[in-house]
This record gives structure tokens, C-alpha cells and sequence, in this order.
């Protein structure tokens, strides 16, 4: 499994990324492993607000569905349209594939470190 | 998970990286590395295992096995015959499942009853309860035995392999065998649970499963898990107990007959007495019946019923959501996710499967029982209403090798353009008619051995005024059986019948000929419709009973589809009230020949089964029939029956070089005259019955089925042609007949000398007849077919009696009658043979050597051709203005 150190991660297996002001915000390799093969992504839209530790859509795998909660509070800027139609990239590469950014940020979840993150995952098992 | 069973390849699964769950108490795989989705796909184009040991396996044994068996399951257990499968339903007594399951019967007096793992504590002591008051067991041998899924196109290559080339079963769904593999005895069973029309089930002990599995990754499969084999039973459309049978999400129960499968698993024969369940089931069976007849009057018994859904909008549905039609909740979905499937291009069998492939979200629902196949329903999911459709069916499995996905599409509606002027059609007509005419006359080698070509004399006859006229009669007892004709202008068609039926009396060597049928297909309806008659004459005020036993070659063993009862048979075979299928049993063919009859094991069957009639002949046919054999048998035990002889592939090859089938003992022949014999397309029937026999009434029966029972007008223009064609058929037989079966067998040597494999037996140079087979590699025989066209060589692709059907053809079938009558002899046969090589082995285009050769053989022979018949045909042309 694999846990950037430039990333902070939330407990419910979000990443973000800092991007001068701008969050960009994905799923961890951890999440996606633990999902299987998605298949679906429910995006929101740009210009939608979102709030720390609420769903702002959902990631489907064949096996499951799994809420998307949002580590910071914010306005979506923008949104990876692209995996409306290739929901296979956040299995591929978790980290590549980012599902919205935010900015206007108002508050966050306790984020985790990477290390505080891999104990995290691992007592999770 | 540590009080969680494992099965016989726990350790396997766990060596090879698996996500293990509990699945119904089992730690079993979900997935492997290579994800639910890539393992779908690769069942779909190869093949995957699946590790199905945590099923449970019972094995029934005693004397009242077969009672116990009838009073807890659902369907017909006498019905099962040895080696073969079924699948069935535990009933309770409300008509509702406690289980669904597979019953083998692997052994005459035992049988292995396959229930779900999450059910097995549940059915073992519904059963046990039963079982204590009849004379037999059940024992629990699910911890004996391993039993592995191997599905998908490539399972049969693979399982074959082990077993050192040995046909793994009959190619028939729900087909068993007991075979060795490697020194191991397996149990293999035609059976699967992901719809693939290539899969199979194999047993094995304990010990020897991981073996098993290992050789079975060598050799190329791949395994898969639990999520995979959910993914794709919901494609199929079969149903899982907990989801599609048990409980409903609503906490009702949901009924037997709510799953269409039901259809097959339920029987109500007499042999299953009072069955658990049968009175609610027929009760069910009643509604279902009125809801397919689109009566939704009375929907308490049935209020619902399982069908398929596919979402139009984006997203993913899931068990559990409620599913809307407007504002009314009508039910739930009871499976879904989506699916990956290879898209393909291209129509029909050209159709080729792509590498790239798609996704669709599709499942199975429980809801009202009004609802029909494309109406458009709303499912809730998570709070959000999509669109969604009822298909027909997610998938069809009707064209072997491949299960093919069916993405929904709603029917367009078809726009009629405007005709304009009709003329220049009408001359493109001309123009394409003849150019398919010369290529095919002259250009094309012509292998096709259900056809001919016909003389001169024989298309210019069928052209004539008769073509257009009518000519019905029927012979009246008053005028002593003369003929009387309901149209006038028609002496002279019935002259020309008349020597027609003398012409053919003399070449089938009977005594009574009808030619009227005006195909080989019609002749055999017309015999059936009089055998039936017949059977009924003494009783006039019942509904007739229909014909069985009837005993015939398979379609699959190369028998004729005029003689199935999905052809000709249809509407006059009865179905056996035992086993609830149609009354037919097929000849057993050779072990080590599956082309050839199996003489001895053909007596044993007509002893048990005693058919009233035995249909000899076949479309793919290598061998004489062994009439005489069979005459001989019949009559020395004084078994009632007619022997019957479909000829209509052989009917040209009737004589000393072949068979003569009155002489041999067949008492019925009927064939089509135009594929060894002469003629224009038509039927003939004949009989060897004299008047003073009882069953000459069987004859006039015939007469009275071909007029009125099957045509008004007989097509008078091709009987003209047909008194030609005997003319010539009866004057040029011998040598023509010799050089057709010479030919045969020679043709199949040069083809097997130059490295392709032929069927038969090189004994006899491999043919006894006009065909030739040709083995090309399984399911390649329409691309080689293809291939061999654009070589101007025509031929049919065909499935070999131990392939699963005409898409999954592996041979080409070929006859050399009609090169034979442009003079082909060993010569040319020998070029034929190099050129095919070259294009099948070789890929080679061959098309313009083909022609080359085709060149030197244009005039046709076994016809009369001196100078007094080229005049006469002269004169015809011009006197009749064409």
C-alpha cells in the first residue's frame, strides 16, 4: 500500500493535497484497494458547497457502495469530469485521480499524517 | 474468522493473494488480485475457476429413493436419466422455496443432490424429518469431495486436455460423465452458474482438489471468486437463493412461480403423487399462466415476479432499492451492479467480439406482475430517481461458443420509403440475378452436398406453362380409384405425373410413389400427418392421439431436421407423460465412431422403448443405415413398428453402390430431389405396401395428407423438370452412383494427404456415401467456411455430433455430387484437395486457380447431350418464346 508524505489523509480514507489555496481532494490507495474495481462515480458540481466530515458523493465498486465525505469545508471549484466515463482511474492510481477541488476553505477534519495515517489503515486491517 | 469453515483449497486461495469473506459460514474468496471485473471478463473470453466445494453434497441412496426424491423436490425425478442433470426446488408446504438445487444422477441408484452452502444445516433437517419415513438415505459426502466450476469458452479444450482427448460429456447442457484425468476419476457435469454456454462442474475427492486446480491453472484458466460468479449469474439472469428466492425485502415470502425458471423446475406429473407444496404450486402455476396470457385481473397469488433491469440513467443499483412506476411503489430490486462486457462490431455470424469493453448497470427486480418487457420503471437510489427498463434478457447463450450480452435498445420504428420507379430495379434484378448465376455455374466449385445442378433439359422443362397452372385431383372409390382432376386444360400434367410415378416406382424398386409433396421437408409431414391418421382410424371421436416412441438419429449425431421434433416432427410427436418432454429416443451411436449406429445398443433401445416408428437417415451422413439389421431384429421379436427411411440426402445414390432401401427392409421412403438426385426442388414418398397388406390403408392415407393434407397446387412446372431428372437418373444411375462414392472416398484421401483431418474411418476411405467431413478446429468452421467462399469454393459449416451447435461448428460438411455430374474425377478432386489446403492451412488466396479449374469441367454429364436432344431443346427454347 502507498502513503505519500506530501499528503494529509482523513480517517474516513480521503486524501488532500494544498494547492497554493485550493484543496484537491481524492481517495487513498488504502480506500480503493479496500473497494475493488469501481465502476460508478456520483460527483457533485462545480460551485456546490461542502462541509468537513459530510458526503459530497458516492464511489461505487461492484461489490459496494461507499459515501465520499469531504475532509474540508469549502466551494467545489472544480470536478474530475473524467471519471464519469473511466471510474477505473481511482483504482489505478488513487493518487493521480483527484475528484474535486475546494477553495474558499473554511475548516477541516483531523487530518492524519502519512505515518499517522499507515497505523491508522493497518489497525483497521 | 476462526470458526469459519474452509474448503479443500482454503490454502490455495490464500497462496494466490485472495480477499477472503464470510460467505454462509464459509471463508471463501471474493476476489482474487485481479478484481471482480477483470474476472467476469475472463470467464467471458477463456476461462475461470471457481471454488463451489463450500456447496453442500448429498447423496441419496435405497430403495425409495426416487419417491422420497418426487415428494421433496419440485421437479420429475423419474424424468432424470442416467448421466444427466437437473435443476430443481426444495418446496415447503405454502409453495415456497426452502432451497433451490441441482440433482445429479452420476449412477443408476444413487443420486447427488446439490444444495447452497448458507442452507445446508437448513435443508438437512427439513429432509432428515421426511426421509425417516421412507426405505432410503441421505448422506452428507460434502466434506468427500471437492467440486471446482470451470467456465467459459476455452473450459472444454482445457477439461479435454486432461482427460487425454476423451469428449468430456455429450455436448447437451446438464449432460454428466465419470471419466479419468490424469489417473484421477472425476465426475464432470455440463452445468454452471454463469450462464456460459461452454462451463462445466467437476467433482473430485478431497484429496485430490488441489491437483486439480493446479493442472487446471497450468493449462490456463484463472481463478475467480465468489464476486465474479455474482457478477455474472446476474448477467445470466439466474437466480440466488436470499436474493431472487427465500425472502422478499418486504419480509414476504416470495413464491416459487415469481421465478420464470420455475417453468422448467416445477413438474406436475402424475409420477410426482402429492408432492410438498403441490397444491399451492398449481395454484401458482394457474396465475403464472393467466399473468403470460397478460390476464392481470387476479394478481393475489402471483402479485409479483422476478424480471430483469437495466438503468437507463447513470448510476448503480443495488439490492434492496424500491423500485417505481409514477408514484406507485411496485417493487424492489433483488440484484444489482454493474457489469463489464467486450463490445463487438459487425452483425450476425461476422459479428467479432472487441478487446475493448464497457460497463452497464443492470440487476434483477421483484415487482407487480403487470409489468411487461420495456415498460419504463424509476428505482430509488439513495434517494435519487433513475430511470430504469424491463428487457428481455441481459444476455443469450444461443451462439455457442460465446454468451453473448444484450444491451438493451428500445425497438425503432420502421419508416417505409416511397417506391419510386419500380424499372430500374427491375433491370438490376437482371443484371444481379445473372451475375450471381454465372459465378455460381461457372466460377464456383459447388460442395454443397444438400444441392446439385441441374441439366438443360431439366430447368428449361421447369419453365414451361405448367409452371403456372393448376392440376388438383384425388382419387375416387366410386370410379375404382381413378384419378379426377378439379381443373380442366390438365391432361397433359396428369400424363406427366403418371410417368413421373412409374419413373419413380422403378428407381426407389416400390409400388406406390407420391410426388405431389413439393419438398423433401413436406414428404415427411405428410408421412407423419398418415402415420398419426392411421394410428387413430379405429376412433374417430377422441382427440387424435399424436405418434411415440419414435426413434431417430439426433440433430446433434447428424440426424435430419425433418425428422426432429422441432422440424417435421413438431405437431405429430406426443410428449411421454413420464419424463414431460417430447416421446422421441435416438439411435446410440459408436463409441469410437459417433457417425455410425451402434447396432447392439440400437436393439436394446428399441426393446425398451418399442417406437411405433424408426426414422432412419441423416443430413450429415458417412455410412450406409443399417436397415436390414434392424428389419431383421423387429421382426423376430414381433415388435409392432414402421421403418421408415428419410433419404433425402441419399436419394440420388439409391442402387447396387449404395443402399436399396425396400430390399433392406424399409417399409417408408421419403427424400428431397434435388440434392444427389437430378431434380428440381421436390419431395417424394414412396411405399413397398401391397393392396391386399393391412397398412395399404396407411398408403392411401399418405395419398390423402399429400392432397388435400398438404398442397392445393402441387407446383406443376418443377414436375416437368422431375420426369426429366428420373429420365436421366434412371437411364445414367450406375455410373453416376459409382462415381459419386468413388469420388467421395478418394476426395477425402487427398484431403487427408495433404494434412487436413478427415471424420470417418480410414478403413473404408472414410465415406460411404457422397460426404466428405472435415475437421477445422472447434467453432472455426464459419470463418473457415468464409474463407474458403471468397475462394469461390462453397461449403457448409458444420457442428460434428460432439459440438454444442451450429455457431460452435468445427467441421465443414462436403458432398461431391454435383462436381461429379460437371465430370470431376480423381484428378480434379486431387487439384480441389491442394486448393483447399492452401486456404485453410495456408491462408493462400486461391480464388483464380480455383476458377481456372472449375473452367475445364463446364459441361454437364449423366444426361442425355447428343445432337437430337441439343435440337430439340433448341427448338423448345423457340417455339415457347424465351
Amino acid at each position: 500500500m502507498n502513503y505519500p508524505v506530501d499528503l494529509k489523509y482523513s480517517k474516513s480514507h480521503e486524501w488532500v493535497k494544498m494547492d497554493g489555496d485550493v484543496a484537491v481532494i481524492g481517495i487513498s490507495d488504502f480506500a480503493q484497494n479496500a473497494l475493488g474495481d469501481v465502476v460508478f462515480v456520483n460527483l457533485p458540481q462545480d460551485g456546490d458547497s461542502v462541509s468537513a466530515g459530510e458526503s459530497f458523493g458516492d464511489v461505487e465498486s461492484v461489490k459496494t457502495v461507499s459515501d465520499l465525505i469531504s475532509p474540508v469545508s469549502g466551494t467545489i471549484c472544480q470536478v474530475n469530469e473524467a471519471l464519469l466515463d473511466a471510474p477505473e482511474k481511482l483504482n489505478q492510481d488513487a493518487y493521480g485521480a483527484w475528484i474535486m477541488k475546494v477553495k474558499n476553505l473554511d475548516g477541516e477534519e483531523e487530518l492524519l499524517d502519512a505515518a499517522a495515517y499507515e497505523a491508522f489503515c493497518a489497525q483497521e486491517g | 474468522m476462526s470458526e469459519l469453515k474452509r474448503t479443500q483449497l482454503y490454502d490455495i486461495h490464500i497462496q494466490a493473494g485472495a480477499s477472503m469473506v464470510d460467505f454462509g459460514g464459509w471463508e471463501m474468496p471474493i476476489q482474487y488480485p485481479t478484481g471482480i471485473v477483470a474476472e467476469h471478463l475472463y470467464t467471458r473470453h477463456a476461462c475461470s475457476l471457481f471454488d463451489v466445494s463450500h456447496m453442500g453434497r448429498l447423496l441419496i441412496e435405497g430403495p425409495e429413493r426416487v419417491k422420497f426424491l418426487q415428494h421433496v423436490l419440485t421437479s420429475n425425478v423419474t424424468a432424470l436419466d442416467l448421466n444427466q442433470a437437473q435443476y430443481c426446488i426444495i418446496p415447503d408446504e405454502n409453495g415456497n422455496a426452502v432451497d433451490d438445487a441441482y440433482l445429479y444422477r452420476f449412477e443408476e441408484d444413487r443420486f447427488l443432490l446439490v444444495v447452497n452452502a448458507a442452507n445446508i444445516d437448513k435443508d438437512l433437517s427439513h429432509l432428515m424429518k421426511i426421509v425417516k419415513d421412507y426405505d432410503c438415505t441421505i448422506k452428507n459426502i460434502s466434506a468427500d469431495y471437492a467440486s471446482i466450476a470451470v467456465q467459459g469458452p476455452n473450459s472444454r479444450e482445457i477439461l479435454t486436455t486432461l482427460s487425454g482427448g476423451e469428449a468430456v460429456t455429450e455436448p447437451m447442457k446438464n449432460a454428466l460423465n465419470t471419466l479419468e484425468m490424469e489417473g484421477r476419476t472425476v465426475r464432470v457435469s455440463k452445468t454452471g452458474y454463469t450462464g456460459e454456454p461452454l462451463g462445466y462442474e467437476v467433482f473430485i475427492e478431497s484429496g485430490e482438489a488441489a491437483w486439480l486446480w493446479g493442472r487446471l491453472i497450468e493449462l490456463g484458466a484463472k481463478p475467480a471468486g465468489l464476486g465474479a460468479r455474482d457478477t455474472l449469474r446476474m448477467e445470466a439472469g439466474l437466480p440466488l437463493y436470499g436474493h431472487e428466492m427465500g425472502t422478499a425485502p418486504d419480509g414476504s415470502a416470495i413464491p416459487i412461480f415469481a421465478v420464470s425458471l420455475a417453468k422448467f423446475a416445477v413438474s406436475f406429473s402424475e409420477q410426482k403423487g402429492d408432492y410438498i407444496g403441490r397444491k399451492p404450486l398449481e395454484r401458482q402455476y394457474a396465475a403464472f399462466k393467466r399473468i403470460m396470457s397478460r390476464n392481470f385481473t387476479d394478481l393475489d397469488v402471483l402479485p409479483r415476479r422476478i424480471q430483469p433491469i437495466t438503468l437507463l440513467d447513470r448510476g448503480v443499483m443495488r439490492e434492496g432499492m424500491p423500485v417505481y412506476r409514477g408514484e406507485e411503489l411496485i417493487g424492489w430490486v433483488t440484484s444489482g451492479t454493474m457489469v463489464p462486457y467486450y463490445r463487438h462490431e459487425g452483425e450476425g455470424l461476422a459479428t467479432r467480439i472487441l478487446d475493448d469493453t464497457v460497463k452497464r448497470a443492470i440487476g434483477n427486480a421483484y415487482i407487480a406482475s403487470d409489468v411487461l418487457e420495456d415498460d419504463l420503471v424509476e428505482v430509488d437510489v439513495r434517494g435519487k430517481r433513475l430511470k430504469a427498463v424491463i428487457p428481455p434478457y441481459h444476455m443469450r447463450v444461443d451462439a455457442p461458443p460465446f454468451a453473448r450480452p444484450i444491451v438493451y435498445k428500445p425497438d425503432e420504428e420502421e419508416t417505409v420509403a416511397d417506391a419510386g420507379n419500380l424499372e430500374p430495379r427491375a433491370l438490376e434484378l437482371i443484371q444481379k440475378a445473372s451475375e450471381n448465376h454465372r459465378w455460381r455455374q461457372e466460377s464456383c466449385i459447388n460442395l454443397i452436398p444438400s444441392e446439385n445442378s441441374a441439366s438443360r433439359a431439366v430447368r428449361l422443362l421447369c419453365a414451361c406453362d405448367p409452371a403456372f397452372r393448376y392440376a388438383e385431383h384425388k382419387k375416387i372409390k366410386s370410379f375404382y380409384d381413378k384419378d379426377i382432376f378439379y381443373y380442366q386444360g390438365t391432361k397433359f400434367i396428369d400424363q406427366v405425373e403418371q410417368l413421373l410415378v412409374e419413373q419413380m416406382k422403378q428407381y426407389l424398386g416400390c409400388s406406390e410413389v407420391e410426388t405431389r409433396v413439393i419438398s423433401g421437408q413436406m414428404s415427411n409431414m405428410a408421412a407423419f400427418s398418415a402415420l398419426m391418421d392411421w394410428k387413430n382410424r379405429l376412433d374417430r371421436k377422441h382427440t387424435p392421439k399424436r405418434l411415440g416412441y419414435v426413434l431417430n438419429n439426433h440433430i446433434i449425431k447428424g440426424g435430419h431436421l425433418s425428422a426432429q421434433p422441432m422440424g417435421a416432427l413438431h405437431d405429430y410427436i406426443a410428449v411421454d407423460p413420464v419424463t414431460e418432454r417430447s416421446a422421441v429416443v435416438n439411435f446410440p451411436v459408436c463409441k469410437d465412431n459417433i457417425y455410425k449406429i451402434d447396432v447392439e445398443e440400437t436393439k436394446k433401445v428399441i426393446e425398451k422403448y418399442r417406437p411405433e416408428l424408426i426414422i432412419f437417415g441423416k443430413s450429415m451422413v458417412l455410412y450406409r443405415e443399417p436397415i436390414a439389421a434392424i428389419r431383421k431384429f423387429v421382426d423376430d421379436q414381433n415388435i409392432p413398428t414402421t421403418i421408415m427411411y428419410d433419404m433425402a440426402h441419399v436419394l440420388g445414390l439409391v442402387g447396387d453402390h449404395f443402399q436399396k432401401p425396400f430390399e433392406e427392409g424399409a417399409e417408408l421412403v421419403t427424400g428431397s430431389t434435388h440434392k444427389t438426385f437430378f431434380g428440381p426442388q421436390r419431395g417424394v414418398i414412396g411405399v413397398n405396401y401391397k393392396k391386399s397388406e393391412l397398412k395399404y390403408g396407411l398408403w392411401e392415407t399418405i395419398e390423402t395428407r399429400a392432397f388435400p393434407g398438404s398442397v392445393s397446387n402441387h407446383h406443376l412446372g418443377t414436375q416437368l423438370g422431375l420426369l426429366m431428372a428420373a429420365y436421366e437418373m434412371n437411364t445414367f444411375k450406375d455410373q453416376y452412383q459409382k462415381a459419386v462414392i468413388e469420388n467421395a472416398k478418394y476426395f477425402a484421401r487427398c484431403l487427408k494427404a495433404q494434412g487436413l483431418d478427415v471424420a470417418g474411418d480410414p478403413g473404408i476411405d472414410y465415406t460411404e456415401t457422397h460426404q466428405v467431413i472435415v475437421p477445422v478446429g472447434y467453432g472455426s468452421g464459419p470463418e473457415v467456411a468464409e474463407r474458403l467462399e471468397q475462394n469461390n469454393i462453397i461449403v457448409n459449416y458444420q457442428a460434428t455430433p460432439d459440438e454444442e451447435g451450429f455457431t460452435a461448428s468445427g467441421a465443414l460438411r462436403m458432398g461431391v455430387s454435383e462436381m461429379t455430374r460437371f465430370g470431376f474425377g480423381k484428378e480434379a478432386f486431387e487439384q480441389l484437395a491442394e486448393l483447399m489446403a492452401d486456404c485453410i492451412l495456408r491462408s493462400k488466396n486461391v480464388s483464380e486457380d480455383v476458377k481456372k479449374l472449375r473452367a475445364n469441367y463446364a459441361e454437364m454429364h449423366y444426361c442425355f447431350d447428343d445432337r437430337e436432344m441439343e435440337e430439340a431443346l433448341e427448338g423448345l427454347l423457340k417455339q415457347i418464346g424465351l
